[in-house]
């Protein structure tokens, strides 16, 4: 009897103390104190192939019959013939899309040349007031990459969000922006207003409508949602390079092989 | 009458369900709290979605006290909570008062930070949104617990 007393007396400590444990493993993995280690042993592919049953998320269902999106031009560099897609849908006045915007520029910069990659931008301007200016800034990106400065007018919004994007006169501040990277400032207000830059921006919303992607930024490397950090998308990336050149080997024996037993 | 028998009038009194729901709501605050936290330190941007404006509530400057984010300093509060109402539930019916007492005070600040979204930032998120329902009904439970028992 005063054993089974004890046991319920230390029950409470039992409860606070797994709950405890728990909350410390979930900020050790979250923030990548231990699960730094876990994630690339569980994705080290060095001595075995990709499996398509690895612990990777699997591709969105609908990404083969999503909308196309905008035509494939500025909005990408990298290989036209890449094996390897990173897509990021953003939002010109998300803060998250601003944070991420030094991590997609590092993605870029670590496969620049590789012809296995590519990276595509696509536009989702959320619906929301506090976003009232996204729209019109992805109109203005298009316009901008109309005369050639697509990354560099994008780069200017994402690094001076904060200036613009409470700004009323925030026009006059993106006129400032396309005059200070060279462009022709009147043709970059009527293209602003043109149809082809509607045309563009709608076409990628339609995309992530097709895609289901409903929040920004949102990154896909072939189809998949990866977390947007450096590590992640890095990780993804190399996996999904080593998975095309393990096909492409597999492709190259096989007909060796049967012309082999010929 | 035994030392494990109870008298009506301590049953009348005790807190009886209600540290049983105050742990599970406590529970809720904790990890969303925690997965606030685990965004902030990650570095990882927390998304921009079609309903709210979340990352304009988390890159506030409200979004911190001393450097420290506010939803680390949430996880504390709800692991508190939650320890309290473990011990109550477990017949520790002294944290049931402690518990009251930060309920109180963790109501009030969410109303506070509930204003500070709807009329200083302008825009709500959704994981500050849990957090302060859970607070709010912390705080309910413990005064539902009050009306009911108390006589």
């Amino acid at each position: 009897m005063k054993q089974q007393k004890k046991k319920s007396n230390l029950m409470p400590f039992v409860i606070i103390g797994v709950v405890l444990i728990a909350v410390i493993g979930v900020v050790a993995v979250g923030t990548g104190l231990i699960g730094a280690g876990l994630w690339f042993a569980s994705k080290d592919t060095s001595t075995k192939p990709v499996s398509s049953t690895s612990n990777v998320p699997t591709q969105k269902p609908n990404y083969a019959n999503a909308p196309a999106g905008a035509p494939i031009g500025v909005n990408m560099t990298g290989s036209t013939t890449a094996t390897v897609t990173v897509e990021e849908f953003a939002d010109f006045q998300c803060g998250g899309c601003a944070a991420a915007h030094p991590i997609m520029n590092e993605v870029k910069a670590a496969y620049a040349g590789n012809k296995n990659f590519r990276f595509i931008f696509r536009h989702l301007p959320l619906a929301i007031p506090a976003h009232d200016k996204s729209f019109s800034a992805a109109l203005a990106t298009e316009a901008a990459g109309f005369q050639g400065k697509f990354w560099q007018f994008q780069d200017l919004l994402f690094r001076n969000q904060s200036s613009w994007t409470s700004n009323p006169n925030y026009l006059q501040i993106w006129e400032e922006y396309a005059s200070s990277i060279g462009m022709d400032v009147a043709r970059f207000r009527s293209d602003m207003d043109g149809s082809v830059a509607k045309q563009r921006v709608d076409a990628d919303i339609m995309r992530a409508r097709g895609l289901a992607v409903t929040s920004t930024p949102t990154v896909l490397v072939n189809g998949t949602v990866v977390p947007a950090t450096t590590a992640a998308v890095r990780t993804a990336v190399d996996a999904a390079i080593q998975q095309a050149a393990s096909s492409s080997a597999a492709n190259a024996v096989a007909p060796a092989a049967n012309s082999a037993t010929k | 009458m035994t030392d494990d028998e109870k008298s009506l009038e301590d049953v009348l009194e005790s807190p009886g369900w209600a540290p049983i729901i105050a742990s599970l709501i406590s529970l809720v605050g904790l990890f969303d709290s925690v997965y606030l936290t685990v965004k902030h330190y990650s570095g990882e941007p927390v998304p921009c979605s079609l309903v709210e404006g979340c990352e304009m509530v988390l890159t506030s400057p409200y979004a911190e006290i001393a450097g420290v984010p506010l939803a680390a300093l949430g996880a504390a509060a709800y692991f508190a909570a939650f320890s309290f109402s473990i011990m109550t539930a477990f017949g520790n019916r002294s944290f049931w008062k402690l518990f009251g007492v930060q309920s109180v005070l963790m109501a009030a600040f969410s109303i506070w930070l509930l204003y500070l979204q709807g009329f200083v930032i302008e825009a709500f998120c959704q994981f500050c949104l849990i957090s302060a329902g859970s607070s709010i009904a912390l705080f309910l439970t413990y005064l539902a617990s009050k009306l009911t028992f108390r006589k």
